[in-house]
């Protein structure tokens, strides 16, 4: 029995795939641009992507209170190439991000979003916070609705969202992109979209872990980011950067998985963590007096080296201390005082599932900061220093392929650009590929029947009785990158580890018994891929490097700057990949 | 096996408004008017709450998220509430 499957055309002048902050802000601004807009999204941009239950922290260079200080904007990028990245970063995309985010968050003022306060004694009413930098430089706002208002302001600028189709695979045509194919995760139809430019921005790459809990793995990083971006630039042709570095994520509250992150995140100033016996492991931390933010003159040089010393110890190895027989450890905000944990709290629901969380903890657990303690337990693995793999682009964030360009955590080489990355390289995104398809009086001729070959792939899942249910596949890839790409990695279990993922991509021969399962079923084609970067790069980068990067292998048990202070850019050619090195200036 | 999503149907006015913002697609509308919505995949849960968040009646009681045992957090009971005042 032949499935018949409907193609649905849509033609349109800028694609953003993917809905979340940075493709919700691309999409805005390309509007502004008078081209017709298409945002084609997974899920629902109301609620899709990391900030789809809220974000409540955003860095940037705020000119208001660090000018002020005389801490400038060369002095953040410092800092956070220095103590987030440890200079293996895209500089000149940092600068960008430090430089603009700053007018984006007062875009999202304009878009009804809150970011000043009537308490606040800082500059502009903001609530300013530390978070990655040696100054505070952290809005801390209402972001909890931040989806529902970027979409409600997308479809205000005339918008067209697309909602519950999973893009799986771009069109080109003589070096230029000229369009995506789709499937609808519930009508099961193909999408065929011809574009003039498009914006690819799909997120993180999730589900290449069994994880703590043992549901679906890992928590923290929304469970649909299945990486489908990278998967399909791969296949595309294009270089996809930093994938090796996959590794245990620290310590932090367990199970729930939430992004509360270190206490000296979205729990500050009054979060400590402490042992069974009462020791303090980390100490709870102060806010900067507000009474001088944004007023007094500080020397930002010895600001960072402080700030670079203390790092440590506000990042213990938790692993480490388990060993020596330190744990159990307990976030505990006991010491705080009322007021401190009544911010704590605003903080938190604004957070994503923060609000969630604060229901759950009161209404099932009875849970109250000011006595109780929640346990610090090991986190599920990711990609290291958050979404720094991805694609490469260039200082317009345009990748080899004309007219596509990539934005927020899509884009390789921006360790922790996080929320700010993606609302600064979505704007520039949105509003660069407005111009280059407004150069177009057409878009794209893709040839070869592509809708044609993925219906015929669409309709082997939807046919076949005797396949495999995705999640087997799943499970089978999650187990080999736990063990292949683990703590400790070398050359003959990586090997191995590439082997056995080929042979799985052999067996995995899927059935799926309607549209929702054809989607978990080209989600877990995307897994495949990106587990595959994850073994490849692993094995071709003949170095260890230290934390934040935690990639450990023991035949090449040293960290050599000299060799790999380099982007590895992993392309498939043939069949197989080829990788290049791409030095970091 | 999880029964991550709980409706109560007396407070439930069937307006979907879950439905259409769930992340995992995991919920489908009732073919009945005003009825809550089903589970169709218990086990696809995200336990992200964009489902209890965008719903207008949920500070009623209309829906509920249970994340499973192995998600539930670990705490360590105090006993009476400390007293003001940081250390």
């Amino acid at each position: 029995m032949k499935t018949n499957i409907e193609v649905v055309p849509i033609e349109t002048d800028v694609l953003v795939i993917g809905g979340g902050l940075a493709g919700c802000m691309a999409a805005i601004k390309a509007r502004e641009y008078d081209v017709r807009v298409t945002v084609a999204e997974k899920a629902n941009t109301l609620a899709s992507g990391c900030a789809g239950t809220g974000v409540d922290h955003s860095w940037a260079y705020i000119p208001p209170i660090h000018e002020k200080m005389g801490w400038t904007i060369d002095d953040l990028v410092e800092d956070h190439c220095q103590m987030i990245a440890r200079g293996f970063i895209r500089r000149d995309l940092l600068y960008m991000v430090a430089r603009e985010n700053y007018d984006r968050m007062l875009d999202l003022e304009k878009f009804g979003i809150n970011i000043r306060f009537d308490d606040s004694k800082i500059p502009g009413r903001f609530r300013i916070v530390y978070q990655f930098h040696s100054m505070p430089s952290s809005f801390n706002f209402d972001g909890r609705d931040l989806k529902l208002k970027l979409t409600r302001e997308a479809r205000k600028r005339g918008v067209s969202i697309v909602n519950r189709v999973m893009v799986v695979r771009l069109l080109t045509a003589g070096g230029r992109v000229a369009g995506a194919l789709g499937v609808g995760t519930s009508d099961g139809k193909i999408y065929s979209f011809k574009a003039r430019a498009v914006v690819l921005s799909t997120g993180r790459a999730n589900r290449l872990t069994r994880g703590v809990t043992g549901v679906w793995g890992n928590h923290r990083i929304p469970v649909n980011e299945t990486g489908d971006g990278r998967a399909m630039a791969l296949r595309a042709g294009l270089p996809i950067i930093n994938m090796e570095f996959y590794s245990p994520a620290n310590y932090s509250i367990g199970n729930f998985e939430l992004n509360l992150g270190s206490p000296r995140n979205t729990v500050q100033p009054a979060a400590a963590v402490t042992a069974g016996d009462g020791e303090v492991v980390v100490p709870r931390t102060r806010f900067y007096d507000w009474d001088n933010l944004g007023r007094e003159k500080i020397n930002a040089r010895r600001n960072r080296e402080k700030a670079l010393a203390a790092r440590g110890n506000a990042r213990p190895s938790y692993a480490q201390l388990t060993r020596e027989g330190k744990g159990p450890f307990y976030l505990d905000l006991t010491g705080g005082t009322e007021e401190e944990i009544k911010y704590i709290e605003w903080s938190i629901h604004n957070e994503g599932k923060g609000s969630l969380f604060l229901e759950y903890l009161k209404k099932q657990e009875g849970f109250d900061f000011r006595k109780d303690k929640l346990e610090w337990l090991p986190n599920s693995s990711e990609i290291a220093g958050t979404a720094a793999s991805g694609l490469v682009v260039d200082g317009n964030l345009e990748t080899e392929v004309k007219g596509l360009f990539g934005a927020g955590d899509e884009v390789g080489g921006v360790p922790w650009a996080g929320a700010p990355g993606a609302f600064t390289m979505g704007w520039h995104a949105g509003e660069l590929a407005a111009r280059e398809a407004k150069k177009l009086t057409a878009p794209p001729e893709a040839g070869g029947a592509p809708a044609e070959s993925l219906k015929e792939q669409v309709s082997g899942m939807l046919d076949n009785p005797d396949g495999l249910h995705w999640r087997e596949v799943e499970i089978a890839v999650q187990n080999l990158i736990d063990y292949y790409a683990g703590d400790v990695r070398s050359g003959p279990l990586l090997s191995r580890g590439v082997e056995r993922l080929r042979e799985i991509e052999k067996k995995a021969v899927f059935r799926a018994e309607n549209a929702h399962e054809l989607m978990r079923c080209l989600e877990v084609r995307s897994i495949m891929d990106n587990a595959a970067m994850v073994l490849t790069g692993s094995l071709n980068r003949q170095e260890s490097r230290r934390a934040p990067f935690a990639f450990n292998r023991v035949d090449f048990p040293e960290q050599d700057d000299k060799n790999w202070l380099a982007f590895l850019a992993l392309r498939l050619k043939d069949g197989g990949f080829t990788a290049s090195k791409l030095p970091i200036k | 096996m999880f029964r991550p999503i709980v409706f109560d149907e007396k407070v439930c006015d069937g307006c979907n408004m879950c439905v259409t913002v769930c992340l995992m697609e995991i919920l489908e509308r009732s073919p009945e008017k005003g009825r809550p919505p089903s589970v169709a995949y218990p086990d696809e849960c995200a336990f992200d709450g964009a489902c209890w968040l965008h719903c207008h009646l949920r500070d009623d009681g209309a829906i509920k998220v249970v994340p499973p045992l192995p998600m539930r957090v670990s705490v360590l009971r105090g006993k009476e509430k400390k007293g003001k005042g940081a250390r």
